[in-house]
Order: C-alpha cells, then structure tokens, then sequence
C-alpha cells in the first residue's frame, strides 16, 4: 500500500509529461492520483496500531552486496508527516496555477515531486532515503525555476547548490555510517537496532556533524537559511506551500530518524549544542521576519522561527538525560506535531500568498490596506492561519509550542525561558501583517480586489479545519504519535 | 459537564457572527437570550457543583471545576455580560453589529473557561483566547487602522504577561509533573518562585498593574460597551481573580505576599492619580479600573481572596454602568472629552442612574461596593497600619475621581445631546445601577455570615478615618470639575510611561529588527557566496591536486564548491546571452524540441548538468568508499 503511495505519482507525473493530454484534463488527473495516494495512506493509518514499531512494511530486494532493498514501512513519526503531505499536495496540486503556461508539465513536476515527498517519509532503507531526499530537491527546483516570477532562475539555482551541497554532507554521513556496519546494511530498522557509532568518539562526532549540517540546511536553521526567502519569494504560492509544508519537514524527519535514532549516544552528546542553534533560529527567525515588509519573505521567515521550536523539541528528545523520559516524550510528541502544524499553517499562508500575487503581482504590504471590507474570507481564513502560526490556544501551533516549551524547561530551563521570547515577537509580526493588509484605509487601486474564490476557500477550508481539530482535540494526533516517541527511546 | 458553561456562549457567539447582521432587535434578543442562558448554566453549574474533564493527549488533561469563589465570578460574568449586550445591540453601529456581539459572547466564554479552569493548561487556553477576543474587539471599528494598532498593543502587552503563565506552567510540570493547580502545592524551591512570580506577572499584565498600566488606555480605542465588558467582567477582572483563586497555593511563597501588595498599591495610588487628572472620559474610568484592581491585588496579598473576589463582583457593578454611560455621553458630545459634556439638564436618567454607579465607585455607604473597599481597608490595616492608610487614600482618590467624572458628565450644564440613548440602552443601565445599590446588603449581619470566606476585623475608628478621607476625596473631586481647564497635564498619559516604553522598548527592538534583517541579507548570505568564492580559488589552484582531493573531506567540500562554481558560472552564461537567445527564439526552441517550452528546457540543460555533474561525483565517492572503506 505504501510502495503504491509512492509509485502511483511517479507513474502519473511520467504519464502527463509524454502524453500530450490538456491542461484540464491534467489537473484532474493530477488532483485524482494525489488523492488516490492520500487514500492509500489513510488505509494505512485505519490499520496502524499506534505503539508497535514499524508497521505496513514491504521489502524488495535490490543490490543485496550492499545492503540495499526497497523497503518502505511507517511508524508513529513518519505516518503524520505522510498524512499531512499527503493532504498539502491535494491542497497545492488542486490550487488555481498562478500563471497558465505548460500546464501539464506543472502538474508531471507537482506528482513527481509528491511521489519524492511520499518516498522520503515512507522509505525504511537509507539510500533510497537520499535518493528521494535528492529528487524532492529537482522537482521543486523546476517548479520555482519554471513557473516562479521574478528572479525566479537565481531564487531556483541557490535553493538547488545550496541544499545539494547539503545533501552532499548527508551522502557521506550517510555511507561513513553505514560503512560501520557489518555485513552492510541500508536498512533504517537494523540502523536503529545497531546503533553502528555507539562508543566511538571523533569520528562518530563527524558523522554527526554532516547530518546536522546537511539538515540544518534543509529545515533551515541559523545561519544556513538564506536560500529560503528567495526561493519562496520567486516561487509560485502552491510551490510556496510544498516547500515550506513537506521539504522544510525532510530537514527535522532526518534529524530525528537518522541523527537521533541511529546515533542515538552521539546525538546526546551534542544535544545542548543543537538546541542553542534552534533557540537562534527561533529567535532570529521572529526578529528577521518582524523588519520584512514583503508579505512572502515575512512569512518564510517565521518558518526558520517554527523550524526552531522543532529543533528544540528534538533536541531535548535526544538529550538522553536520565530521569526526564517523560519530558522527552513530550518534545518529541510536540516537535512532530510542530512539524504537522506548521505544514498545514505555513501551507496555508503561502497559498493565500499565492492568491495575493495572482490578484496584484504586489507583495509589499506598505501597498495593502483595507480589504477586510472587499475580501473577508481572505481576511478570515489568513487570520485564522496566522493567529494559528502565532500559538493561539485552540489552534494547532498553541499545542505543538506548549508541549515543546514544557519538555524543554525540563531539560534547560533557561533555553526554553529565552525560547519563550520568540512568541512575543510573533505576535507581534502577525498582528502588524493582518493591521496592515486588511484595516484602514484602502487604496483605490484595491478597489477591484476580488476575494477568494471557492476553490481556493474550499481548499484553505479544509486545511484550516485540521488546524483546528488538532488545536482543540489534539489527543487523535499526539496518541498517533506517541506510539513512535516511545519507540525512540527503545522497544515502545 | 461544566464545559457546557465556557463552550454554550462561545458557540452561541460564533453563530451569531455567522448569522450577519440585521435588525437590532433579533441580534438583541440572540445575544441577549445567549447571555441569560449561560448566566442559568452559571447558576446550575454553581448549585450542583459541575465538572468537567477531557484527555488532551501526551499525558496531560484539561480539568474544570467550581470553588464558591468562581462560582461567583462565573455568575456575574453572564450577568453583566447580558447588560452590556443588550446595551450594545441598542448603542452601537449596525455594522459590523453581530461580528461585534458574538465576539463579546465568544469573550464571556474564554473568560468562563478562565474562571471554571482548574490546571494551568485550562487557564492558559482560556486566559490567551481573551487576549485574541481583546484584539478584535478593540479594533472592532478596523476603518481606522488607528484601532486595530491599538488591538495589537493590547495583545502583545498582555501577551508579555502571558508568558509568565507559560512560565509557570513549565515550571509547575518539571517540578511536579502535572499541571493541576493542587500540583503547586507540591513545588517547592526555584521551581515554586518561579511559578508564583510567573502568575504574578501574567495577572498584573492582565489587569493592568504597574507598567502593564497602558495597554488600559489603548483599549479605551474599542466600543464603549466592549470597554464595558472587558474591564467590568473579562480580562482585566481576570488579573484579580487568578492571584484570588491561586492564593492558597502561592500565598507562603517568599515575597510574593509583599510583591502582590507593593504592585497593587504603588498601582492603586499611581492609577488614581492619572485618572484624577484624566480629560478622557472613558480614559479616566479606565485609570480608575487599575486602581481599583490595584486595591483588589492588595487585598490578595494581604491574605484575603475573598474579599478581592467581593471587590471585584461589587467593582463589575459598577464599573459596567459607568462605561455605558460613558459611551452615551460620549455619543451625546460627539468626544469623549469631558469638558465638552454635563447632561443633567438633557439626559435625566442617565445622570441619575449613572450617579448611583459614581457613588459606588467613590465607595459611599451603603452600596456594596463601598463595604467590599472597607473591607480591604481593613485587611491592609491588619498588614499595617501604613497600609491601612495607603488604601484610604486610595479611597480618597477613587472618590475624587468618581465625583469629577460624574460632574463633568453629567453635572449642570446646557449642553445639547447629539444623541440621545434610547429605552434598551437606559435598562441597563438601569439594571445594573439596581445591582449596585441590591449588593448594599453586603452590610447586613446575616449576609456577611452567609459568605464562604474569611473576612478581616475592622474597626469603628478605621471606618471613621476612612469615611472622612472619602468626603476629602468628594469635595476635591467636585472642586477639581469646578476647575476643569483645557490642557490636562501630560502626566495624564500614565505618568508619560507610554512614551517611555515607545522610546525604551518598542523603537529600539523595531531597530534591532531591521538592523538584524539587514545582517542577515548581508552578512549571513555571505556564507555561501563566501564558499562558492573560496571554490573558485581553490578551483584555479587545485586542478592537478584532483586525484588526491577525493580521499579528504575537507577537500571533498572544495571540490563541491568547486562545481557550484562552475554551475554558477555556467547559470550565468545562461542567465546573459542564453536569455536573450530563448527570449528571441521560444517558440523555435520549442518546436525543436517538441515538448517543453524555451525556458524550461534551458533550465533542463543547465539543471542536468550540474545535477548529473554532482550526483556523479557523490556516486564516485561513495563507489571510493566502499572500496577504500573497507579494506
């Protein structure tokens, strides 16, 4: 079931790009393979017992001198992430094009880049893990390249180098670590068990080092993030939201799944180290994104600031101080469902950034004012999402960001009090981007402005409604999650 | 069960913003039936002692409950919530009238939530949404960006606060595992200080203490009867009540007694006389609302809860009426400027009932609210004497400010009403200056024996005292009326503090802002154009040093960088003439091809490229490694 999550867009994407089919017919099938593919993880979900290891697991065998197999199987850690994308690609795929060219290419990418997505989070064998990790990375480099405006090819360009060579770091942390192991072995499950570095001290560090590096870049921490505001900025609203919904997200999942599972002593070790970078990130993030007075560049900031608390939540988690299991479980459990929520928050905003270029082709707030009066829903639905990115209680930002704060303190009470901080300066931003949007006087301009149209509130609808759910009923995630903090710590 | 009491106006109001506007009267009715639904919930809840749970997940859980002094909060706040509504359907503009009553129902249930909440999650769940309920009611007129900026400056003030309440959840968790309020009586140390400060803080911001003070006048840019809700029954009461509710657990905390009476004090005396001096109506009634929670807070920390929790119901009394009054004076002069007014002449009823709700402010027996002040006064004399004092001047000021401001609204005068209020508005009024004058019983014996709490012992001599600094107080406040001038001081803007935290806090972080987002355009982006440059030279350098490079990583990373030279070299010469030439030649290129257009298939080639150029080489070394690795 998992390997046809996968495979079905490929073979879609594969399809739309050599048929010559037209543009609404590829919409549709587009639409019709990335929900097919959310169905079938969802049938997986209805059979997944929350606490019992990996689950829904399929091997192939491939280059069994190196260790290497298709595997794919879920657990309480990567089954949300795939949900969760699952349903943005829905969201993104389904979303009006911003620019009407080559549609059916738009749609071949948007698969391809999905089946990557899906192929990441599902993968239990390391290579095909990087494999995927390097394709997300082509398939949204054409998406901004191609369909962004502005400097699009420079944005596209130093997003691709930048966490290529990222990705670089992780391909050689990668084999140094699989290199430990004896026969070879790819494979996640036995990665975990082995725990190949265990006791070694330089080199171990090293591995270590490339993975958070390679990563960092990814998520993006401080000081690695400076591909980000371009890429969003140039890239098309739907692009947008992929990429900081699912790929920001492939930055932490690695860290968890391969730096903190795999090298579990070594994480530790480095924990505090790790957890600084992301109180930076939190920090600098909000501060940065608080001077923006460009609507896309504002938002992607916040999401080094989101990505942070994530960090932090994770970095606790592997902290490994004794006598603080259950805090550690709750930074996990927050982290990831920082992760959902910010997915489905910050996929939200860039999506009715998105709807804000097609309108204007204008991302200056200093150019906005007044249309709380002409466009309400947009009005509703963005501030929903940002009083959500915020960490409004009863909203899904409040949830993830209180268990993370929780854990922490337990951990570094003064990290997590300066992490605090962050919130303030949130809100802050938040509020100045909505006062400034949508109240006092409208330029004339704007007078023509028209509201979301019901495809696109359909859509912000059904994400914002999840956003809600997990804020005022989080137990259905954090019970699906659980399961996987506990298997972190060994045996669930 | 008790969840039906915060979520029935919650829902109720979102349906109400749902339904639109329309007539007032049907929008009255709603509101208004909502509002006495949740007080007949309120008192159900209260009678058979309601409860409620639910499993948030990851080990916690929300818990509400009831003690006799929430009950009591969680009656009046549906009581006075039903006034003011149906004040506001009647009073205020027709547009934007349901966004603005079901926000206020909305409002009542975060405060509900607040008051019934019974861990530090709850509280904290239900003590944010009122800071996002503040927001948007205070910028319920958004036209005026003015408001909404205000809203902001409300939320982020108060939400400075909050984040003491975030600390003392975390605190409360890593000291004692849970998050019930019964779990701070197990902290103890660091873990407790923390928490006992951190709710200090969170309560002070709320209600508007010491330099939290400003946010109250920034409020007073929302509707009259929004003010009304939020100072009479929400928010800023929820300061008083938390410290209230919490005491048992925070009282034998080390200084925190100490600190909770300095800040109500220094509040109650400071407040006071930046409303003495106040030309704003609503602006002078919202400085007499900090003082008066000043004295609640003062109150607390000298080891009475419940006489602060009578302050407060006898205050949400009092303070409801005068702000509607407030609002149709103020539509009645077109300015809230009080120089501009004095209806006694025009608007009859509205003096008189708005005099009942003065006198209560100024504390003249035998209204309730002049017992529970009494009662307070009491307490701080059992602290010390000094105390005692300090909160009968406090009482003197109070009065003084309730006579100006009744004076100069509603005193003698000729002028004319641009508006006058109609029946709806002047009901109540009039109900809630009969709920002044009912809780007068509060003097009785009998009454007095029936309340759950602890009550201090007071004096006749201190009654005595305080009685003769109240009729001070009177007599300066009428002089001061006489008196009114044109220029008010500019001490009346809280003691210039406003301007302080504009100049101190609020400009140099919007420095640091932008100052940091320059930095990390330049600097921090340097990285990578620093390294790609570093390549380049290394890359000139190095071409005979290429077999040997594979086996260092730190050569590895140069030889990357040396390929993203080249790449960017290569985008580059794509970016230049390659543009003009497929700007020049789209459609060619893409007949040539067949299937994509120009630009993509520019992208293509110089994207493969580089792609296929690095993925080799990784592929290479990990090809290297495997056969080096190993042996």
């Amino acid at each position: 079931m998992l390997t046809f999550a996968i495979l079905l867009p490929f073979a879609a994407a594969t399809l739309l790009a050599f048929a010559p089919l037209s543009g609404g017919l590829s919409r549709a099938i587009a639409v019709a393979t990335a929900a097919l593919a959310l169905l079938a993880l969802v049938v997986v979900w209805a059979g997944f017992t929350p606490g019992a290891g990996f689950q829904a697991e399929m091997e192939i065998p491939w280059i069994p001198a190196l260790g290497v197999a298709w595997r794919v199987g879920v657990d309480g850690i990567s089954l949300p992430l795939a949900l969760m994308s699952g349903l943005l690609f829905i969201a993104a795929i389904a979303w009006p094009m911003e620019r009407e060219v080559n549609a059916r290419q738009y749609y071949a990418w948007f698969l391809f880049l999905e089946g990557a997505s899906l192929g990441l989070f599902l993968t239990l064998d390391l290579l095909l893990f990087y494999v995927f990790f390097d394709l997300s990375l082509v398939g949204m480099y054409f998406l901004i390249g191609r369909w962004g405006h502005g400097d699009a090819q420079r944005a596209a360009l130093k997003f691709f180098l930048y966490t290529l060579a990222g990705s670089l770091l992780i391909l050689l942390a990668i084999i140094a670590l699989v290199l430990m192991t004896d026969p070879l072995t790819f494979d996640m499950r036995e990665l975990i068990a082995l725990q190949p570095v265990a006791g070694m001290d330089l080199r171990a560090g090293l591995i270590l080092l490339g993975l958070v590096i390679g990563f960092a870049i990814k998520t993006p921490l401080f000081p690695v993030h400076t591909w980000l505001p371009p890429a969003h900025v140039d890239a098309p609203g739907p692009a947008s939201a992929i990429l900081a919904g699912v790929l920001l997200k492939m930055g932490t999942y690695g860290l968890v799944r391969i730096a903190m599972q795999m090298m579990r002593e070594t994480f530790a070790t480095y924990a505090l180290a790790i957890a600084i970078v992301a109180l930076i990130s939190i920090l600098w993030g909000s501060i940065v994104a608080f001077a923006q007075e460009n609507l896309k560049r504002r938002i992607a900031y916040t999401s080094v600031n989101h990505m942070g608390y994530a960090v932090l939540g994770i970095a606790v988690a592997g902290s490994a101080v004794t006598g603080h299991e259950a805090a550690r479980d709750l930074a996990l459990t927050g982290a990831m469902v920082e992760m959902v929520a910010h997915g489905l928050i910050t996929g939200a905003l860039f999506l009715i950034a998105g709807a804000f270029w097609a309108r204007t082709q204008d991302y200056e707030l200093g150019h906005y004012g007044g249309l709380a009066g002409n466009a309400p829903r947009m009005m509703a639905a963005m501030g929903l999402a940002s009083f959500a990115s915020l960490g409004l209680p009863g909203l899904a930002g409040f949830v993830a960001e209180v268990q993370i704060f929780i854990g922490a303190f337990a951990i570094w009470p003064w990290l997590a009090a300066l992490a605090l901080l962050g919130l303030i300066v949130t809100a802050a931003l938040f509020l100045g981007m909505l006062q400034r949007i949508f109240f006092g006087d409208r330029p004339p301009v704007l007078d023509g402005f028209a509201d979301l149209s019901r495809t696109e509130i359909g859509i912000l609808a059904a994400l914002l409604a999840l956003v809600v759910l997990i804020g005022v009923w989080p137990a259905w995630l954090l019970d699906m999650i659980g399961a996987g903090a506990a298997l972190t710590f060994g045996g669930g | 069960m008790l969840w039906a009491l915060p979520l029935f106006p919650a829902l109720a109001g979102l349906a109400l913003w749902a339904s639109g506007d329309g007539s007032r009267l049907r929008l009255g009715l709603l509101a208004g039936g909502a509002a006495a639904g949740t007080l007949l919930l309120a008192v159900l809840a209260a009678a058979q002692g309601w409860q409620g749970g639910f499993a948030w997940g990851a080990g916690l859980a929300l818990h509400l409950a009831l003690t006799p002094l929430s009950a009591a909060v969680a009656i009046t706040v549906p009581a006075v919530a039903l006034a003011v509504l149906i004040f506001a359907a009647a009073h205020e503009d027709a547009r934007g009238l349901a966004r603005l009553l079901g926000l206020m129902l909305i409002f009542c249930g975060a405060m509900l939530l607040t008051v019934t909440a019974a861990d530090l999650l709850t509280l904290l769940i239900g003590w944010e949404i009122m800071g996002f309920c503040s927001w948007a009611l205070i910028g319920h007129h958004w036209r005026d960006r003015a408001n909404m900026a205000s809203g902001r400056y409300a939320f982020v003030t108060t939400r400075l606060g909050d984040l003491g309440l975030f600390l003392a959840l975390m605190a409360t968790w890593s000291g004692a595992g849970a998050l019930d309020y019964a779990a701070l009586g197990r902290l103890d140390g660091v873990p407790l200080a923390l928490a006992a400060f951190g709710i200090l803080i969170a309560a002070g911001a709320k209600a508007g203490q010491g330099p939290f003070a400003p946010w109250l006048f920034r409020a007073m840019d929302g509707p009259s009867s929004v003010s009304a809700l939020l100072h009479a029954a929400t928010m800023v009461a929820a300061g008083a009540y938390l410290l209230a509710r919490l005491h048992p657990w925070l009282a034998d905390v080390p200084g925190w007694s100490g600190a909770v009476i300095e800040l109500g004090l220094f509040t109650a005396l400071a407040s006071g006389a930046v409303a003495v001096m106040q030309g704003h109506a609503k602006k002078l009634l919202a400085g007499s609302t900090s003082a008066q929670l000043g004295l609640m807070f003062v109150a607390v920390g000298a080891g009475y809860p419940g006489v602060a929790v009578v302050h407060l119901v006898t205050h949400a009394a009092f303070k409801a009426p005068l702000f509607l009054s407030a609002g149709i004076a103020g539509d009645a002069a077109g300015t809230y400027r009080l120089r501009e007014m004095g209806y006694m002449r025009a608007l009859p009823w509205t003096a008189g009932l708005t005099a009942l709700a003065a006198l209560a402010l100024a504390a003249v027996p035998p209204l309730g609210a002049a017992w529970s002040k009494e009662q307070i006064a009491a307490a701080a004399m059992h602290e010390s004497l000094l105390l005692g004092l300090a909160v009968m001047v406090a009482g003197a000021l109070s009065a003084a400010y309730a006579a100006r401001f009744w004076f100069l609204a509603y005193g003698p005068g000729n002028a004319v009403p641009k508006a006058r209020p109609h029946w709806p508005e002047i009901a109540a009024l009039g109900a809630l200056a009969l709920a002044c004058t009912a809780l007068g019983l509060l003097w009785l014996g009998p009454v007095q024996a029936a309340l759950p709490m602890r009550l201090p012992e007071g004096g006749s001599l201190e009654i005595g005292a305080s009685l003769a600094l109240l009729a001070v107080g009177l007599l300066a406040g009428l002089t001061l009326a006489r008196r009114e001038t044109a220029t008010e001081p500019h001490a009346a803007d809280w003691l210039g503090l406003p301007a302080l935290i504009g100049r101190g806090i609020v400009r140099p972080f919007e420095r640091l802002a932008t100052l940091a987002a320059r930095l990390d355009d330049s600097v921090l982006d340097a990285i990578p154009r620093g390294a790609a440059l570093g390549a380049r030279t290394v890359a000139r350098g190095g071409r005979r040093a290429w077999g040997a490079m594979q086996a260092d990583q730190g050569l590895i990373n140069a030889a990357v960088w040396q390929v993203a030279a080249m790449t960017r070299a290569l985008a580059r010469l794509g970016a230049g003439p390659g543009e003009t030439l497929s700007d020049g030649l789209p459609e060619g290129a893409a007949r040539i091809t067949g299937r994509t257009g120009a630009d993509v298939r520019r992208l293509q080639t110089g994207l493969s490229h580089h792609y296929y150029a690095i993925f080799g080489i990784g592929a290479a070394l990990a090809i290297l490694f495997l056969i080096f690795g190993k042996a």
